[in-house]
């Protein structure tokens, strides 16, 4: 079962500083696990994120990102409240949204 | 096709412009650090471990929301502060891993064998024991370590606890005194904290473990330090939850409270 | 006799409730403190346990910080490594300071994981985990004196060469109880590794001595 991201989204003046962390293996298919066997590539290939429902990146990935991956973007015209939600889709098909909301400057 | 193009674009470039200006090595370490604290990938473990602390899992089918942590059954808040500390239910000073065990065995009937097994995490298989120490290391956060010496086994523990620290013994004669007894030594470029002075070993209590390890890619506990402790001074394979790592925990903890608890850190 | 019995009692009850007070005493600290060194290492074989036994003098050497040896003490931590003294069958205590270039930079060696030493082509030296020894190396740590130049400085003399050996070979000959492990008399270099070591600190050729 895929694990929950974890999302944080700040207001900057109008601009929503969005920064995840996801939890994913993201095997490359190279490495050998404890019994020398080759781990099957596994990979996150597709990252959506929503500005209220409204898509404002929609990313493909390769094997060539990192183990538990941080993405961080900023998103422009965005107001305290607002929704931003995350959906990472893996090449087994797996797949995880998860949702934030907007937090003022502290 | 061609704005998200440019989003992705836009987005790769964020990253990357975003932690500027690096003046030197120290610099960059130092933004690089700046980064890992603000979004510690160890907020993932705090995560799962909630979410294993609520399920009911186990042969027993139960969750942990009657484990007594030392403030009362199912309260994690400012647990980890006062640990390890004396539980008269097994007549033991535990520390938060061998508590969580007991309450793992006890509470859902898994085998302690198992739970030893899967101590420590691999890139193969993630351990529930650090992602649980994780959530409820998280749960002091803002709080001060106060390591109550009420006890007498706490007392005993504390100066058993001083005692090992500086005994030396194996074939490289070291204690822990050897490597974590100075001010500004390093082994290599590894910087060691000192363990004799008050201010750092509140530091490293309170901030400390578990951590995420970015070289190991999971959260690591204090168990798994000592351990790895041990391995460098090439002793033996340390007793998860041993008498002696217990101890070494107590006398650190107890000389660590006041210091502000901030959890899980984030480590090389 | 029946108030001798009672003053014993007498001392020996007001020590229990001190213990009680303040914390076991230094005795039973020590006791507690062994016995659970004897458990903390379970399932594992006792060739590898034993090396958590303290021989006499790393009980010596075991104290709180700033707690000073006595000169009996220091003595017998000497005396003991003057007996622990061992040199190569060859009698050349400085060998081959390109083997020793390579053994300073290997921190490796008799390290257990899963209950088994795990395997290495020669145990490493470990000098540069603690001591700067090469001007151009910047991986060396810093917990021990700074050697670069060590040669060039005390030159190679046959007496500064046979010092240099011993110190190796068993550091608490000169310095008793420091921080350097005992590396010949524990036996975890032999004779001529360290002869080896001996040669890249002292000869002229050696990057520690070339700037």
């Amino acid at each position: 079962m895929a694990e929950p991201m974890r999302i944080r989204a700040t207001l900057q003046g109008d601009v929503a500083d969005v920064r995840i962390l996801m939890r994913h293996p993201m095997e490359t298919g190279q490495r050998k696990d404890a019994k020398g066997e080759i781990v099957p590539v596994h990979f996150i290939q597709n990252v959506v994120v929503t500005h209220n429902g409204k898509t404002v990146l929609d990313a493909q990935w390769s094997q060539a990102v990192s183990r538990d991956p941080f993405l961080g973007i900023r998103v422009k015209g965005a107001k305290a409240g607002d929704k931003i939600a995350v959906t990472w889709t893996d090449n087994r098909g797996d797949k995880r949204t998860d949702e934030a909301t907007v937090a003022a400057a502290s | 096709m061609e704005t998200m193009r440019g989003c992705v674009a836009a987005a790769v470039l964020v990253l990357f412009s975003a932690p500027l200006p690096a003046q030197n090595a120290a610099d960059g370490l130092a933004i690089g650090r700046q980064m890992l604290a603000e979004d510690n990938p160890g907020e993932l473990w705090v995560e799962r471990g909630k979410r294993l602390f609520f399920e009911k899992r186990g042969p027993k089918n139960a969750s942990l929301e009657a484990c007594d942590l030392g403030q009362g059954p199912g309260k994690v808040e400012g647990a980890f502060a006062q640990l390890p500390r004396y539980f008269a239910d097994t007549d033991k000073v535990q520390d938060l891993e061998s508590r969580l065990m007991t309450c793992m065995v006890t509470l859902q009937g898994f085998k302690r064998e198992d739970i030893v097994k899967n101590r420590f995490g691999t890139l193969d298989r993630d351990s529930d024991m650090e992602a649980l120490v994780s959530f409820v290391g998280s749960k002091s956060n803002g709080m001060k370590m106060a390591v109550p010496l009420a006890h007498p086994k706490e007392r005993e523990a504390f100066k058993a606890g001083e005692y090992l620290f500086n005994r030396r013994s194996g074939p490289l004669d070291f204690s822990c005194a050897t490597c974590h007894g100075d001010e500004g030594k390093r082994v290599r470029l590894q910087d060691l904290p000192n363990m004799t002075d008050a201010k750092q070993v509140q530091h490293v209590v309170a901030t400390g473990w578990p951590a995420y390890r970015g070289t190991q890619a999971t959260v690591r506990t204090m168990q798994h330090r000592l351990y790895d402790c041990n391995w460098q001074m090439r002793l033996p394979d340390l007793g998860y939850t041993s008498e002696m790592s217990i101890a070494l925990t107590s006398y650190l903890n107890h000389r660590g409270n006041g210091g502000e608890i901030h959890l899980p850190g984030v480590r090389r | 006799m029946m108030r001798n019995v009672t003053l014993v009692c007498g001392f020996a009850c007001a020590a229990i409730v001190l213990g009680c007070a303040t914390g076991p005493s230094p005795e039973e600290t020590r006791a507690i403190g062994e016995h659970m060194v004897s458990e903390a290492y379970p399932g594992m074989p006792a060739e590898l346990t034993a090396r958590a036994h303290q021989d006499a003098d790393q009980k010596i050497c075991s104290r709180p910080p700033g707690d000073k040896l006595t000169s009996d003490e220091a003595q017998r931590v000497v005396a003991h490594a003057r007996a622990s003294l061992k040199y190569p069958a060859n009698g050349k205590l400085a060998g081959d300071w390109k083997i020793g270039q390579r053994l300073v930079a290997n921190g490796g060696g008799l390290r257990v994981r899963g209950g088994r030493v795990e395997k290495v082509k020669e145990n490493g030296a470990l000098c540069i985990n603690c001591h700067a020894l090469d001007p151009r190396e910047v991986n060396s740590g810093n917990l021990g004196p700074e050697l670069i130049g060590y040669g060039a400085k005390r030159g190679h003399t046959d007496a500064i060469v046979k010092y240099t050996y011993e110190k190796i070979y068993n550091s608490w000959l000169y310095f008793p109880c420091s921080n350097m492990p005992r590396l010949g008399a524990n036996g975890y270099l032999t004779p001529e590794q360290i002869a080896h070591v001996v040669a890249y600190l002292v000869d002229p050729q050696s990057p520690v001595n070339r700037n």
